[in-house]
This record gives structure tokens, sequence and C-alpha cells, in this order.
């Protein structure tokens, strides 16, 4: 069902570029598309590209949650505090990815430093922020639900703040990674010589257009994988199911 | 104890009257604990620039008139790039949105171009069109376009089918239905697409200044990059975080919210 | 035996729009016997919620004490069940999870509290919901799990701050019925926080009508057990006690 559609597509792509005599520097046709896949594969570069990437954005995302979460929830616990910390958190969580490779690369030098420092950044104060608002729109009653069941900080924390806040965080880590993926491929093309973006950059200098289309798939099916394979199912799991905010 | 209170209860009020307070105070001990790090020489000044620098950078390029071109160039590519995506997107989405085989033809093929992402774009685009404008604003509609596209979809559907019957049955042609209900039932979802897509769409345009190069704030921070000048990169964070921080909390969200709260339609943050 | 008792019980905050402190109770003084169930009403602002949140610890009291079995309360704690009017059941926990959590965190094993859990849940009628998530429950059965999951911790006193308010008239007498026999069966300590006269009377021993933060009269209630509206709403005892209750209400 879902892939039928992008079939088609292939399918006109496949009619049209021999039909109208395509300049194969314009657009590359299926075949030749097809070709520079195999290529690429037998000779290990795509995955080694592939690789590079998902390395960076994987470690960024993980540093850039593990300590977001935890400070969200802990600016997030008293109300007074949050209240004061949102609108710092918000001017960084709307700087937060491209905007910080100008000074990722002077401070680390072009390379795996600066462009992880770019995936972490936009993750970073994205879920800081959402999981700060998370925390905040917990009820006040709920807290004290738990309170009066006798919930001490632990408990408060595992069962009531974590919990509650999951939607945002949720929510975080989507926005976040769309920020943190764009913020990739630009960094790519800019402050490194490995990785998807580099790929694509480096094959316009050589008008190779079969190889940027390539790249352009993959990186488009590598956003869909982790989107829907990963994002989406966890926000159905959690958040409809407890018939908490629910977002497109 | 008392002064203490005494001086919250100012604070509380005086951020009651004039909300933008509650806004700024904040960021002052920020810019406090930014600048005595900065002074206290721990790392080398060129490297690590005090907000003394780069408020004297500030008015220096405010004077030579730098910044104010850059800014303009920067905002009237957003703008123009925004304003097509929006005249694209809104009546394609409505198309996609109103027929239900349009819809599943549509929708994996929505999703797939907007998962490829506005920047893996640029390297076709620069032999497509060159360095220049074109790239540029293509660039920023692919991104504005598809955030929009895919939550008018979602706003067409979210409108009740009643809604529609109702109008039909007071005598509303398909034409008035669409303009009287569906578009504006639409409406919160649209303008959370659209909210989503410039949050995108400034961020490309970024990197495109960078890649393309040749105005604009991310222009100026890359060339100051490149020139080892951190104290206009800096800058031009803070010009781009202050910009964006107004258009979004100050326009988009408020909008967002007036719409969806206003009418009682649900929408999320 | 009396179980709980508040002495001169005092509350002001620092209002920061005024400017100035508030006093929202000003000298509350009142004795609760164990298994007794206590109305408390009053017109908004009379400080009734207020003295709940100080009982249920959620808010330090500037006066006065409170104490439960002899000893001064501090903060919240699992011998003070509390049932709120937004139910505030967790949206991420099941049924059967919500009303286990109390036991859970005594450390109760969890064969053991998934016992206790669906016994109060068979209590309440709610036996067939006990894997729902709340979100999937109506209004009314949400609050009956509100009031089991107090219940299953084995509070020494509950408190109840106008649990009835936002569900349906229907489905609300039922709740009040399901309440009294629920009491007679179990007999907790029970402070019941209510605008509304009639519901106040049907369900308690004793009505306690606050005014401006200040106790301004008590009534017994000595209504036959078991209490259904069908015989009440009809009982001369009942009228008269509740239009007698009403005339304080209106006059505070």
């Amino acid at each position: 069902m879902f892939v039928a559609p992008l079939l088609a597509l292939v399918a006109v792509w496949a009619v049209v570029v021999p039909l109208f005599d395509v300049n194969p520097r314009i657009f590359p046709s299926v075949a030749s598309v097809a070709n520079a896949a195999l290529d690429t594969i037998r000779d290990g570069s795509l995955f080694r590209h592939i690789g590079a990437s998902l390395l960076r954005v994987g470690l960024g995302t993980v540093i850039g949650v593990v300590t977001a979460v935890p400070l969200g929830i802990a600016m997030g616990v008293s109300p007074a505090i949050s209240s004061f910390l949102t609108p710092l958190f918000r001017f960084f969580s709307v700087l937060a990815g491209i905007a910080w490779i100008p000074i990722a690369t002077l401070w680390f030098g072009y390379g795996f430093g600066a462009i992880v420092f770019v995936i972490f950044n936009a993750v970073f104060f994205v879920v800081a922020y959402n999981t700060l608002l998370g925390v905040s729109t917990i009820p006040m009653t709920i807290r004290n639900a738990a309170a009066s069941l006798g919930a001490g900080r632990w408990v408060m924390l595992t069962e009531v703040l974590l919990p509650g806040a999951l939607p945002n965080i949720v929510t975080g880590v989507r926005t976040g990674l769309g920020f943190a993926w764009r913020g990739l491929i630009a960094a790519e093309m800019i402050a490194t010589n490995v990785g998807l973006g580099y790929m694509l950059f480096v094959a316009r200098d050589f008008y190779r257009t079969e190889v940027i289309v390539l790249g352009m798939i993959v990186i488009g099916l590598l956003w869909l994988l982790i989107d829907r394979l990963l994002l989406v199912p966890l926000e159905r799991a959690t958040i409809e199911r407890w018939g908490l905010v629910r977002r497109t | 104890m008392n002064l203490v209170l005494k001086s919250w209860g100012a604070y509380v009020r005086a951020t009651k009257r004039w909300p933008i307070i509650a806004t700024i105070v904040p960021f002052i001990p920020v810019v406090a604990l930014w600048s005595v790090v900065a002074n206290s020489g721990m790392f080398p000044r060129a490297f690590f620039p005090a907000p003394v620098d780069v408020a004297r950078t500030f008015f220096a390029l405010m004077y030579k008139g730098i910044l104010p071109d850059y800014l303009q160039d920067s905002l009237i590519r957003l703008l123009t790039g925004a304003a097509i995506g929006v005249v694209l997107g809104i009546p394609l989405g409505l198309l996609i949105g109103s027929s239900k085989w349009a819809h599943r033809a549509c929708w994996p093929i929505l999703l797939f171009f907007q998962a490829i992402g506005d920047i893996a774009w640029l390297p076709i685009l620069l032999i497509w069109f060159g360095f220049g404008l074109t790239t540029m604003t293509f660039v920023i509609v692919y991104t504005v376009l598809f955030p929009i596209v895919l939550n008018t979809v979602l706003g067409v559907e979210s409108v009740h089918r009643d809604l529609a019957r109702a109008a039909q049955s007071l005598g509303a042609s398909r034409m008035r239905v669409l303009w009287e209900v569906t578009l504006p039932g639409a409406l919160p979802n649209i303008i959370t697409g659209l909210r989503n897509g410039l949050g995108y769409g400034w961020r490309a345009l970024i990197a495109v200044e960078i890649i393309v190069g040749t105005s604009g704030i991310g222009f100026m921070m890359f060339d100051a990059r490149r020139a080892g000048s951190t104290v206009e990169i800096i800058l031009g964070m803070i010009v781009l975080g202050i910009l964006w921080y107004i258009v979004d909390a100050w326009i988009l969200a408020p909008i967002e919210r007036a719409t969806g709260q206003r009418w009682g339609l649900v929408t999320s943050s | 035996m009396k179980t709980l008792s508040l002495k001169n019980l005092q509350k002001t905050y620092f209002d920061p729009y005024a400017g100035s402190q508030v006093t929202a109770v000003h000298d509350v003084s009142l004795d609760v016997e164990q298994g007794e169930f206590v109305s408390v009403v009053g017109p908004s602002g009379c400080g009734k919620t207020t003295i709940l949140n100080m009982i249920a610890g959620f808010i330090p009291y500037s006066g006065g004490e409170i104490l439960l079995d002899g000893i001064a309360v501090n903060g919240p704690g699992p011998d003070r069940g509390v049932v709120f009017q937004s139910f505030a059941l967790f949206p991420w926990k099941t049924v059967l999870d919500n009303v286990s959590f109390g036991p859970k965190i005594r450390g109760v094993p969890k064969a053991e509290r998934d016992r206790i859990a669906r016994e109060y849940l068979e209590l309440a009628g709610l036996s067939h919901a006990a894997d729902r998530y709340p979100n999937e429950l109506s209004g009314g059965m949400q609050q009956r799990v509100g009031v089991v999951r107090a219940l299953a911790n084995n509070p020494a006193v509950l408190l109840m701050d106008e649990p009835f308010a936002s569900v349906d008239a229907q489905t609300r007498m039922t709740l009040q019925e399901e309440l009294t026999r629920i009491w007679q069966q179990r007999k907790p300590t029970v402070i019941f926080i209510t605008h509304d006269v009639p519901e106040a009377v049907f369900l308690a021993n004793r009505v306690v009508v606050l005014s401006k933060g200040r106790v301004l009269d008590q009534i017994k209630v000595d209504l036959p057990r078991p209490r259904v509206w069908d015989d009440l709403m009809q009982d001369e005892t009942f009228k008269r006690l509740s239009s007698q209750v009403l005339q304080m209400v209106r006059s505070a």
C-alpha cells in the first residue's frame, strides 16, 4: 500500500528520462542510478558514507538525549524555576542546529568533533526545552496524588515526572532529530571528507548526477526508516494509548 | 525575608503588566556569567569574546550598514520562499485532502520527499541553477512546502463531515464549502505547518548562504569563520536567535493558539 | 477515639499580585473521631479546600497544629489518602496499576498488591476495567478508581475534595450511594469537602459549616443507613437538616 505510489513514481521516471532524452548531467536515468548503487555497494563506499553519517547522528543524539532529559526534568520540578528558565531554553532551541556550524568548526576544527557537536546541540536544546515544558504541564494534582500515596523523590521521578513528560520528550526527540539530520547533511557538505552529505557534494564537482540522486534516495529512505519505524511507533505506544497529547 | 517577598511581589506584578520582562530577565545572569568567563582569561579572547566585544561589533556593523543589508537579504529570501510555499502548498493540500484517492496515492510520495530534506537537494540544484538566487529560493520553497501540504491534508481530514453536510444543506456549492468550511477548519493545522516549515526554512537558508555564499547572515557568519573572527559569528547567532525568537514566540505561536483555541479546536502546544 | 484534630489552624500567605499577606484560614479547630464521616460545606472562598490541602500536607500551615493520632502532620504521606476533584489518575498506568500504586510503594510484592487492587476494584464494581487506561473510562468510572486507589493504601483518614463535582447529576447520585455503601463496609475516617448541601447531609455523620476561614456551626446527622436517594428524598428529617444547613451556608 505504502510502496505502490513510490514504485509508480519510479516507473514515470524510467519512462520520462529516455523519452525526452534528458542529458545525464542534468538528471540521471533509473539504470545509471541503479548502477551507481551497485558500484558504490561493491567498492564499499556507500556503506562507509552511511556508516559515518549514522555514527555521527547516533552519537550526537544519544549524548544529547541522555544529558537533556535529566536536566529538563530537574529544571521542570519547581514551577517558579521552570517559568524562569523557559525563555532561555526556548531561545537556544530556536537557534539549535545549523546556525552552530560556523562556530563549531572554529572550536573543533573541520571533522568529526564539529559535526557531532552540531547534532548534539540540535537534539540537546530542543529535547531539554520540551522536557522542561513536559514536566511543567504535569498537573500539580497528579504530583500531589503520588505524594499522598507515599511516593518519595525516586518514585516521583520514575513513575510520575518521567512518564508525564514523555509525550513532550518524544516530540522533542522527533523535532530535534529533524533539525539534526538536516544539520548533519549541511555540516558534511561543509566540514568533512566522508558521509552522505560529502558524497553528494563531491559528486556535484564531477556532474555525477546519478550519485547525487542515489544519495538523496538513501537520505530519504534512512530518514523515513528512522521516523516511521522508531519515532512514530514510540509515540503511538505511549501518547495515544494514554490519551495524552495527539499530534501529527 | 520581608524584603525578598516584597521585591518578588514587585517582579511578579511587573511581569504581569509587561510580560516582556519575564522573557528578558532570565538572560541577565547568562550574559553576566558569559562576561565573567570571557574576562577570566580561561579561553583566549579571540576564541571566546565577551558580551562587550559582541556589542561593539554589533554597533560597528550597524553603523557601516553591513548587518542591516545582510539581514534584509536573508529575510527577503525567506519571505519570498515562504510566500511561494504557502501559495503552492495550501491548494495542493486541499486538493489532496479532499479526495481519499489522491490522498492514498500522494501521501507516501509526500512523506518521502519531505524525508529527503531540503539541504540534500543543494548539490543537484547547484548543477541545475548554479550559485544564485534561484537555488536559494528553491530550497526555501521546498522546505516550507512539505510541512504545509502535509498539515493541510491532516487539517482537511480533521474537519467533521457533518460541517460540510450542514453547509451543503444550507445551499453551499462545492467551491463555497471548500472556501467557507474546509479552509477555515484546516487553518489551525495549516498554521502549525507554516510554523514548522519556517523553522526548517530559516535553518536551510543559513546552510545555503554558507555554501552558496554571496550575502546574508549565514554568509556573514561563515565569512567571519574563514577570517577566524569569533565575534561576528556569535553576533550572527544572537541576531538569528533573537529574530527567530520574536517571529516564533510573538507572531507564529500566538496565531496558532488564536485560531486553534479561540475556535475550541484541538491543537497541541 | 479521635483520630484527627485541628487546633487553631491558621493559614496566611503572601500574594505577589496584591503585594501583601492574605489570610485564607483564620482559626479552625475540629476533632474527627475514628470511623466518622465528616462533610465540610461552605461558600467558595471559605477556605475549605485550603484546609484539606493543609491536612493532606500539600501546603504548609502558618499557625496552630494538625495532629493525626497525636502526631503532627508534616508533608504529604500515605496515612492520609486523597481523592481529587480532577480524579488525578496516572494516565500512563492501567486501572489496576493505579490502584496498586500505593501498596507498590510500601513494598508489597507484586502478586499480593495485585490481589489487594483486584479486591478493591471488585468493591467498586470495576473488575472488568482492570487493564484499561484511565482515558478509556467515563468520568464516573474514573472517580471510582480514584476512590479505591486511595482506599487500597489503607489510610488513617480519607480526604475527599469535591470528588463528584465534575460528573453528571445521574452518575453523581449513584456514586454517592456507592460511597455510603463502601463506607459502611470499611468504616474509613472521611473528611468530605463539598459545596453541595444535600450531598453533604446525605453522606455524613456530621456536617461542618465554614465561613470566611472559620467554623460557623456543626450539625449531627443521625439518619439511618444504608442511605439511598429514593428513600431520603421524601424523608422529613433529611429535608429539615438540609434546609437548616442551606440556611447557614447562605447566611455565611
